[in-house]
């Protein structure tokens, strides 16, 4: 009887392990790969070119900042591509009399990405997830951010202001695009 | 040191469950039932992989699928594994109650564990039908809308299921989101239990020996058989998903297009019963499972004695012999007449263009937000290529039959065209089959030669806006157009004349101007044109787009049109 050998036995139940193993390594690495495919991707995109955010004089010097929803005319997210979706939202402020001193800071907070509200009655932005307070320049004040809001890239081209939209990495003293 | 295992056996206590012995010695014959365990299991992992990225709603559920499909990496692998999966847990349930049918395994006491063997193929076979049409895409959506109308013929109740099936009155997207939730969460709970019931019941009646032999332990004797069965029916599968390149995908669900439902090839018998039974079928479709079931069901009431002889349980296991021969000659009958038939061949063909159009599109522009039926609108200049073909195209297009006016094709107002209608401005790609050309109205050819010729070409080029305009034969066209041309036409803004105006010919605004009133004074004025006004019959946006493409069309050749692709 096949049982009485122990070293047969053994042999058996090495085999049935390895092909039990490779079998179940074949089902299980294609679905994981799968799984982990969006990981490495960039699955939502919109247009790179900067965004059109009217005429720059609309921000007068001394006002306090506004915050600006920042629409992207079309995204492709995964595998729908939308129209006019909003991607966030921008504090803008113009900082003096100059044709170009107009000051953009993103609105998500640098500590863990809440996002950002300015705080009329003390003049400074206040984060509600973790109480972190920003100066109106957009400097570090209290709580727990490692750095200010960070800024976001601006030109005026023909007297219309042109946010480029960026993302940035939470939770580090340095500012980091993602 | 201690052990894991030790530890793990003593905390659990699962020695006193440990795999035990088989009766009569290990055998092939008792593969198939830990081969269904693992195609289980392997439907459970790709399932959720294949949950991870689909979204139960109208708009999104083609969308999603044919992102995994053709995007996502490995997805059509995963999801051809989930859909053949499918199908082999049904051939191999069939293996595996065809051999304990033989073995009369059957028979008292274990009547339970067939029961619930049969209950459990009956629930599987469902959960396929819940699963075509999550997919939303012509062929899950035809198919399903076949398989409830059936339902919905039952009497008395068949409203009532339907409504509970499609959440509501039509399909949308509660019919995804009900049949998603049974899908993936009722069903694989149904299964789950089952199998543990049936298996459970199994292992305390052990196997029906076939054969006098000693008992062997189950571990490792069974198991590498198992194990070794378990290899060979996943290479069949994998070399079976392989082959087909995965699943299939048709182009999105569409209420408005027809398409040739046929239902998974488990249920071809049942399409073909129908089919021969004429106006009989509502009751055949009804009749013919509950036969069958029935049987199933009654076989260990039928066969009572306690003889395992094949040869003394003849009558019974001919019974199921015959009915497996019924259904699988109507499978094939089936498979035989979709096969003969040239039209419907010509008819899987075009679906197949569709929707090998519809994924290309999707993959390279995404699907718009309202939803997979949508997909066409994406494809480059779609909205005035539509309207051209059909508002444009009877009396415009050079492959009409019925043409009119002048043919719009790629090449329209640039250089080389506008030298060749001066030269013949009734030719027969030009004005030639309008009645203008046949009046006294009708143009004259320019009489200038080249380089004069040249010159004036380039003036009227210049006036649609092109960027390549050289300004000294221009300048040298304005002249020219004085003594040669300006007698029927204008260069300035609204100014009419016998002619047309010819300011901004072949810019966009032109265009649409033209469209909106072709018989105005500054274009052909009231007698010389037969093209219709388009001003009430096309929305200002509508006439912009077309404008847009015939401005395209300047500096397109035919292989830019053929690269957007079909409608
Ligand atoms: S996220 Fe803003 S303070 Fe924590």
């Amino acid at each position: 009887m096949a049982d009485s050998d122990p070293d047969r036995r053994k042999f058996l139940q090495i085999a049935t392990c390895a092909i039990g193993g490779g079998v179940g390594l074949v089902v299980a690495v294609p679905a994981l790969q799968l799984i982990s495919d969006p990981a490495g991707k960039q699955t939502i995109t919109s247009p790179s070119a900067p965004f059109d955010l009217g005429p720059a004089e609309r921000f007068r010097v001394g006002e306090p900042p506004r915050k600006i929803e920042i629409v992207a005319p079309v995204i492709q997210d995964a595998w729908t591509a939308a129209r006019d979706v909003v991607l966030g939202a921008a504090w803008i402020r113009r900082v003096g009399p100059g044709a170009n001193e107009i000051d953009a800071r993103s609105a998500t907070c640098p500590h863990l990405g809440c996002a950002v509200g300015w705080d009329a009655a003390r003049g400074n932005y206040l984060c509600p997830c973790h109480d972190s307070r920003f100066a109106a320049s957009g400097d570090k004040l209290t709580g727990p951010s490692e750095r200010g809001l960070d800024a976001l890239p601006v030109q005026i081209v023909e007297g219309r202001l042109k946010l480029t939209w960026e993302r940035y990495r939470t939770g580090q003293s340095t500012k980091e695009r993602l | 040191m201690v052990n894991p295992v030790t530890w793990l056996r003593e905390r659990t206590a699962l020695t006193a469950t440990a795999p035990g012995t088989i009766e009569g010695g290990a055998s092939v014959a008792y593969v198939f039932g830990t081969v269904l365990v693992f195609l289980l299991l392997v439907q459970g992992i790709t399932g959720a992989a294949l949950a991870a990225f689909y979204s139960p709603s109208s708009t999104d559920a083609w969308a999603s699928v044919a992102y995994v499909q053709d995007q996502a990496a490995l997805g059509w692998f995963v999801r051809g594994l989930h859909h053949h999966g499918g199908s082999a847990i049904v051939v191999i349930a069939g293996i595996h109650l065809v051999q304990t049918a033989i073995a009369g395994a059957y028979k008292k006491p274990r009547e339970l564990v067939w029961w619930l063997g049969i209950l459990l193929l009956v629930v599987v076979l469902a959960w396929a039908v819940t699963g075509m049409i999550l997919r939303w895409d012509q062929e899950g959506y035809w198919s399903n809308r076949v398989e409830v109308g059936i339902a919905a013929g039952t009497p008395i109740i068949g409203d009532q299921i339907q409504k509970l099936a499609l959440g509501g009155n039509d399909y949308g997207n509660l019919t995804l989101t009900r049949f998603y939730a049974l899908h993936v969460i009722v069903l694989p709970v149904i299964v789950t239990l089952l199998t543990i019931g049936h298996i459970v019941l199994a292992r305390r009646h052990g196997t029906t020996p076939m054969r006098k032999r000693a008992a062997v332990r189950r571990w490792p004797h069974q198991s590498l058989r198992d194990v070794i069965a378990i290899a060979i029916v996943f290479a069949i599968l994998i070399a079976f998903v392989v082959s087909s390149g995965g699943a299939s995908l048709a182009a999105p669900a569409d209420s408005t297009q027809p398409y040739d439902a046929r239902p998974l090839w488990y249920f071809r018998w049942l399409f073909e019963l129908r089919e021969l039974a004429g106006s009989a079928e509502q009751l055949v479709a009804m009749l013919a499972p509950a036969v069958v079931g029935g049987f199933l069901v009654a076989l260990p009431l039928l066969d009572r004695g306690s003889d395992r002889a094949v040869r003394s349980r003849a009558l019974w296991l001919g019974g199921l012999v015959g009915i497996l021969g019924v259904i699988a000659g109507l499978t094939l009958m089936s498979f035989v007449r979709d096969g003969n038939s040239p039209e419907l061949a010509e008819r899987i063909a075009k679906a197949e263009t569709r929707a090998h159009r519809a994924r290309t599109l999707a993959k390279t522009y995404g699907v718009p937000a309202t939803g997979g039926a949508d997909i066409w609108s994406m494809a480059p200049m779609w909205r005035a290529r539509t309207l051209y073909a059909q508002r444009c195209a009877s009396c415009h297009d050079e492959a009409s039959k019925d043409r009119k006016g002048p043919i719009l094709a790629p090449g329209h107002k640039n250089r080389a065209w506008i030298t060749a209608f001066l030269q013949e401005p009734s030719g027969d790609r030009f004005w030639g089959r309008t009645k203008l050309a046949k009046t006294e109205a009708a143009m004259k050819p320019v009489e200038l030669k080249r380089p004069e010729l040249d010159d004036v070409v380039e003036l009227i080029y210049a006036e649609g806006g092109a960027a390549d305009v050289d300004p000294a034969k221009r300048a040298r066209g304005v002249t020219l157009f004085e003594s040669a041309c300006s007698d029927c036409h204008s260069l300035a803004e609204g100014v009419s004349g016998s002619g047309p105006n010819l300011a901004g010919t072949g810019t966009r605004a032109h265009y649409t101007s033209f469209m909106s009133n072709p018989k105005s004074g500054v274009h052909m004025g009231a007698d010389n044109s037969e093209m219709p006004r388009f001003d009430e019959e096309l929305t200002v946006v509508e006439r912009d787009a077309i404008a847009e493409y015939l401005v395209w069309l300047r500096t397109a050749t035919k292989a830019d049109l053929d690269a957007l692709g079909p409608l």
